[in-house]
């Protein structure tokens, strides 16, 4: 392995960060490599989204040290762009733009921080949408589509970007149940391309089928942190155990 | 009987005041809209006391009569130094008093736009102002317009007001020519009659925008 990819991916050494006074995560020590899948799970307000959303700067940690790709996230501007530019991150409620068309959510970022040429840039939104299976809703604005496609314009717009590594944060949470396949497939295609891939998810099936590492979260704590087998068939903590006999019913 | 023969004779004189009712009322809605988003993004902003400072000019203006600022700004300034023809002091007026309606509005219209767009527009990459003027603005304005529109309205409406400091403009034609010729009703009805066309003009215009920021939203 040379040096680039050794230092490629995300590392957390004793992260920690409080809202106000409370905790929210406690001395959290995490690598995630290049090309690894990882699922984090863990009941609401254990921190698991916080954990992700330090990984980019959208919350910022006060304790330890983030790296993602060598690059640490100092609190300087410059290291949380640079950052930004190799992160992609797709949120629980999609967060497209209502008031652009999905070619223009896919664009806006690629014209205006990469500076690509609008034909460029449009060129390239449409190879995504066509790989996220929406090419024809293009020319429509968000509010005229399924949960399901405006997730997957999400994607596809955070790929635009050319992302090295993405963050999930609960992808399907928000959806009817029968349009969470589609997201699930789009996401384990971008698994199986490689793409290094952190998700906030309690779709245990995803986890089971895609993961490298599952991590459950619990009070701002990593309590276990295993390969997907081991976690679902042999849990070592208690609170784990606990935890999927609540979700796996 | 109304005379429409006298209201006929008198439109030319009426229109010259209806010429700087529009000028007056088109530079007050302009600088009223600038002054309005400025003091809006420094009422949001995280400069210390600008936002305090902003919203202690908001709470002055909306708290004291139009009318009591007319005079304050024509006859009092110029005791404290600042000298301004009757024409710029109606202007100075009228844009103070809408910019505090529109910095109220805007700010409803930011406020609006929440956690989740500058997430997204973070997570991209796009700088802030990047995503001031190309999501917050857009989006805010669709959510403050209707109230928007309503400062714009009244703030042609007040022009009237701005006779009392004796500029030439509709109501003080009006009231001329009634004080000459008492055809009190004739005057009035008419000049109503064209403030309304005007305003009923503007709400045109505005609904037409409105329509086209709603297109995104609407369902098909």
């Amino acid at each position: 392995m040379d040096a680039q990819l050794q230092n490629s991916g995300i590392e957390y050494v004793k992260v920690s960060k409080w809202f106000g006074t409370m905790q929210v995560l406690k001395d959290i020590d995490l690598t995630v490599s290049h090309g690894e899948r990882v699922v984090i799970c863990g009941p609401s307000g254990s921190g698991k989204s916080t954990l992700i959303r330090c990984a980019n700067r959208l919350e910022e940690h006060q304790e330890g040290t983030i790296r993602v790709n060598g690059i640490e996230l100092d609190g300087r501007r410059a290291s949380t762009e640079a950052v930004r530019r190799q992160v992609g991150m797709v949120f629980q409620s999609f967060n497209l733009y209502p008031h652009l068309t999905i070619l223009d959510n896919c664009t806006i970022a690629q014209r205006w921080v990469k500076g690509i040429s609008r034909a460029e840039a449009e060129e390239r939104a449409m190879h995504y949408l066509e790989r996220v299976r929406i090419p024809d809703q293009a020319r429509k604005y968000p509010g005229q589509l399924s949960g399901g496609q405006q997730q997957r314009v999400a994607i596809a717009r955070s790929l635009c970007m050319a992302p090295d590594i993405m963050l999930f944060d609960e992808p399907t949470s928000a959806l009817d149940p029968e349009l969470v396949r589609e997201v699930l497939d789009t996401m384990t295609e971008l698994a199986n391309e490689g793409m290094t891939m952190v998700c906030v998810t309690h779709e245990m099936g995803f986890a089971r089928q895609v993961a490298d590492r599952v991590i459950f979260m619990d009070r701002g704590q990593i309590v276990e942190s295993a390969a997907p087998e081991e976690f679902f068939q042999n849990p070592q903590q208690e609170r784990t155990r606990l935890f999927l006999s609540q979700i796996l019913h | 009987m109304i005379d429409w023969a006298y209201i006929i004779d008198a439109l030319p004189a009426l229109f010259r005041g209806l010429g700087t009712t529009i000028m007056v009322s088109v530079l007050a809605v302009a600088f009223s809209l600038l002054i309005g988003l400025a003091g809006c993004i420094l009422r949001l902003s995280n400069i210390p006391m600008a936002g305090r400072i902003v919203a202690a000019y908001v709470e002055f203006v909306r708290g004291t009569p139009f009318l009591v600022q007319v005079f304050f700004i024509f006859y009092g300034l110029p005791d404290l130094g600042l000298t301004l023809s009757i024409f710029w002091s109606g202007v100075l007026a009228l844009t103070i008093w809408a910019s505090v309606f529109h910095i109220e509005s805007f700010r409803a219209g930011f406020t609006s736009v929440g956690r989740n767009m500058s997430d997204a527009s973070a997570s991209l990459g796009l700088k802030s102002w990047q995503h001031g003027l190309f999501v917050i603005i857009p989006i805010a304005l669709r959510s403050a317009l209707p109230s928007t529109l309503n400062t714009v309205v009244g703030t042609i409406k007040n022009s009237a007001y701005l006779q009392a400091i004796g500029l030439a403009e509709l109501t003080y034609v009006a009231i001329g020519k009634v004080a000459s010729d008492f055809r009190t009703v004739e005057m009035f009805a008419a000049i109503c009659l064209i403030y309304l066309v005007i305003v009923l003009g503007v709400s045109a215009l505005g609904h037409a925008l409105e329509k086209r920021l709603d297109e995104p939203y609407r369902q098909r």
